[in-house]
Order: C-alpha cells, then structure tokens, then sequence
C-alpha cells in the first residue's frame, strides 16, 4: 500500500512538475505565426480545396463524407457553410470568411489578445479545414490540429501576452503550466520514437535510398540531384543518423546531459526538411513543438553562468503554489 | 485546480488512444510486408493491427456511439493517425495525366495543380493516396473531379483521358549512368462530355 502510495506520488510529481509560463508563451506565439503562416501560404488555393462539387478542384463533400463515416460529429467547414446560408451568406463568402477569421486568430495568437477564444477558435477552423480537405491533408495538418489542441487546454494567458498586461488576471498554477507542458513533452516522444521505429523496419534508410529518393521526388526535389550524387557516401550515414536521433530522442532528451545536443540534431533535422524539401509548414510547427516541449529553459552545455536549475528556482515568488 | 486524478486519468486515456493508433499503424506496415522483418511475422501482425483496431473501437457499428466518440476525439486531437511519415521505405510516386482531345483535333496534356507550392504539397499527398488500395473505390469519382476542373478552364475540349500512374525515380547509381525516372500507367478512364455533363 505503502509502496503504491510512493508510486502515485512520484507519478504525480512528474506529472506535475511546477513551470513557469515561458514555455506557454512560446508555444503561443510559435503557434500563431504557424496559423498565420498556414493561411498565406493556401491564400490562393484556399477556393479551389475548399469549394464544394463543380468549383474546387476535389469537391469538400467528398472529404466530408470521408470525416463524416468516421463520426458525423467531426467538425466540417460544411457546418459553417451550411450556418451561412442559413443567415443569407453564399459559399464563397463563408470561406473568405473562415481564411479571413483563421488568419486574424493566428495574429491575435501572436499578440496574446483574447488568447483562450483565439487558440479555441484557430483549433475548430483548423480541424474544419483538415477535415473538409481530408484527401489533402498531410502529416502538417495532423501537427497542426495536435498542438493547436493543446494550446486551447493549456492555460492561457501568460504573463507576456498583451490580455494580461490590459486586464489584471490570477497567476496560474506553476503546477498546471508544468502539467501541459509534460503531455507535449510526452506526446513528442512518441512521435519520434514511432516515427524512427518504422524508418528503422525500411531497408532504404539503412543506405541512404530513402533519402536520396524523398529528395529527388517532385514537389521535394528543391536540391538538384546532381548536388546529391557529389554527397552519396554521407546518404547513409544521414539516413541512419536520423532514424537514431528520433528513436533515441525518448530517453536522450530527457537526460540533461544530452538533452542540448538532441534538440539541437532534431530542430536541424526539421530546419533542413523544411529548406530542402519545401515544407515549411511542417518544419515550423515541429519546431515550435520542440522548443515549447524543450527548448524553453534548456542549460547550454558551455554557458557558464546557465548551470542547471530547477525549474521552480525561475519562477516570480507569487507564482509558486502553496 | 480541477482534481489531480481527473488529469492523470486523462492523461491515460489520450495516450493509451495514441499508442493504439502507432500500433495500429505500425503493424499494418509489418502486415503489408513493407518492412525488413520477416514474412513469418506477418499473420501475428495482422492479429495485432486487427487488435489494437479494436482498442480503437472500429470494429464496432458504425453507429456505435463508443466508435463515433473515439473517432471523434482522435480528429479533434489531431492523433487519428501513426507517425510512420516517410517510413518504412519511400515509393515512387504517383503522377496522373490528363490527355486533353480538343474539338478541332488538337491533342494536349496537362497534370492538375495548384497556384501554391503549400497546396502542391496535398496534391501530392491525394495523388498518393489514390494509389492505395484502400482508395481503390473512391479514385473514379477523384480523378472525375479532377477532370472537371481541367474542363472549367479548358471548356472547348471534347474528351479528356486520364492516365494514373506509378513514377519511380532512378537510384543513385542508375542516374549517374543517366538513366531517368520511368512512368509505370496504373488505370485510366476516358471522360467524355454528353448533355451538358461532364462524363
């Protein structure tokens, strides 16, 4: 019983790790500016994903009634256009509307102004979107919707986000803020060690094919094979390096140690999936993810004055709980 | 606060769905044959896919109000699928072709596309998916779609015939002796306009 009770405790205290609202703040406007980002970068396609059959280039029904034989109660941008025509507004309109509406939450985001509404209406837009053009999505998008599901339970505001600067708010529990950023640290382990398990299982990552193959394939092909040929010999070892950094990345970004190094490999990783291969919005909200899970208040290995510090030791007196 | 406990269980729940979800995922690659394990494993792979399925509740009806609210709370969470990305090994591509019959006889061939480099990027990802088999029942009426929104542009053209295929690039080796990517067709449909609809 005794032995029980001590287990529940420290599943407790890891669980809930008292935290300052750093990291939170960095998620928020890493977030935002992935929002922002998200509805630029489909500014000019957003009809043509979007519209429903006859003007889209794959009707949204389509990926509807896909989201809709999983669970009819999946959010949809057909619920807002259906709401639309209900108060005189046509389809197009309701979209504008939405890219409209997602693009000013992304901002709001950044800024830290009516931050809960805004992280809790980017998530409905988002999961609307995704889930209208599900034969689109890509592995962003499930990013996307993942971290903007956190932000809208974490809780919002931070102290650095202009809703607390303008409307005097109670300083939130060290211990909540720490508990949100645990989940994110948790679910980042299991993103990268499902995803360098099942690289691991293909031969191709093993001697470089498999990089040499996403890197040559349209639309990733951004580098010229002809540069890849003269850099052969290192695919492989590339390959290999990347499935270790994501399948260690459980148990070595949790050491203090290694914990730099590790996040450092892995934001290079993602920075160079980005630069090499066009996805930019994967590489952003996957570093965001990072630093928020990490990177906020990580002792820099030759930073002498940073030696390691317990979390609560950065925390403004009137924060830390009882 | 809200009780401890209520978080920690919580915190069970999401991520005993995520682990169901990478499992699945995982196991369905194994089963497949897609990885370097070996092929004796693949019966008990599928019993573990079919297995952790279940966990999710998709062998239930699809009317199950257990079924629906996991599948609901999976999207809404954004963890309805694995992080196998670019994983176990990465195929060749899929390309479709539209070969555009005009009506004075001109012939011309055009891909669907987007105006944006993000947006080039789904398309991609539906083209992908429109290979696998377990799109097998929806890819007509995509690539009808697909069709149609070539003839928006194009309203003069007589028939449209659309050509799926496999693209697989060469190896490293093959394109130093240059050799190129080679287009394997897949399917193709014809698409002809008759009383006003497009067929």
């Amino acid at each position: 019983m005794i032995l029980l009770r001590r287990q529940w405790q420290k599943l407790l205290e890891f669980l809930f790790p008292p935290e300052t609202d750093k990291w939170l703040a960095v998620f928020r406007i890493g977030m935002g500016l992935q929002v922002v980002a998200y509805a630029l970068f489909l500014r000019s396609d957003w009809h043509s994903l979007f519209s429903t059959t006859g003007k889209g280039l794959v009707s949204r029904e389509l990926g509807e009634a896909i989201a809709s034989f999983d669970s009819p109660l999946i959010p949809k941008l057909g619920w807002l256009v259906a709401f639309g025509q209900n108060v005189g507004l046509g389809e197009e309109t309701v979209l504008s509307l939405t890219w409209a509406c997602l693009l000013c939450m992304g901002s709001c985001l950044v800024l830290g102004l009516f931050c809960r509404p805004a992280a809790i209406i980017a998530w409905f837009l988002h999961v609307c979107a995704a889930e209208s053009g599900g034969l689109l999505a890509y592995g962003a998008d499930n990013f996307m919707t993942m971290a903007l599901f956190y932000l809208m339970l974490s809780p919002l505001p931070d102290r650095y986000c202009l809703d607390s600067r303008l409307v005097k708010t109670k300083p939130t529990d060290p211990r909540l803020l720490g508990f949100w950023r645990r989940v994110l640290q948790i679910h980042l382990c299991f993103v990268y060690f499902f995803g360098g398990l099942a690289k691991l299982l293909g031969s191709g990552w093993w001697n470089g094919s498999n990089l040499w193959r996403s890197l040559i394939r349209p639309p990733f092909n951004l580098l010229s094979p002809d540069i890849l040929v003269r850099f052969k010999y290192a695919l492989p070892v590339l390959g290999i390096s990347i499935c270790l950094i994501e399948v260690g990345y459980p148990v070595f970004i949790w050491m203090k140690k290694a914990r730099f190094f590790w996040l450092v490999c892995i934001l290079a990783m993602h920075a160079a999936i980005g630069l090499t291969m066009g996805m930019y919005l994967f590489a952003l909200v996957m570093i965001v993810l990072n630093l928020a899970a990490f990177g906020v208040g990580i002792r820099v290995p030759w930073h002498l004055a940073g030696g390691t510090r317990h979390s609560a030791q950065f925390l403004p007196k009137q924060q830390l709980s009882p | 606060m809200i009780s401890k406990r209520i978080y920690v269980a919580w915190v069970g729940i999401h991520f005993f769905l995520i682990t169901a979800v990478c499992f699945a995922g995982l196991f369905s690659l194994v089963a497949e044959r897609a990885t370097i394990l070996p092929s004796a494993l693949d019966t008990y792979a599928r019993k573990a896919e079919l297995l952790a399925a279940s966990l999710l509740g998709k062998h239930a009806a699809s009317t199950s109000p257990v079924r629906r609210s996991i599948a609901t709370y999976l999207h809404a969470a954004g963890i309805q699928s694995g992080y196998t990305f670019f994983a176990p090994n990465i195929p060749g591509y899929h390309k479709l072709i539209f070969e555009l019959n005009y009506q004075d006889g001109r012939v011309e061939y055009e891909s669907p596309h987007f105006s944006g480099k993000a947006a080039a990027l789904r398309l991609d990802s539906l083209l992908a998916r429109l290979g696998d088999n377990r799109y097998e029942p929806l890819r007509e009426v995509v690539v009808k779609m697909l069709a149609l929104s070539i003839w928006r542009e194009r309203p003069d053209v007589k028939k449209i015939r659309a050509t799926f295929g496999l693209v697989s690039p060469p190896s490293i080796s093959e394109f130093e002796q240059g050799k190129g990517d080679s287009f394997q067709p897949l399917f193709s449909y014809d698409f002809s306009l008759r009383n006003d609809e497009k067929r």
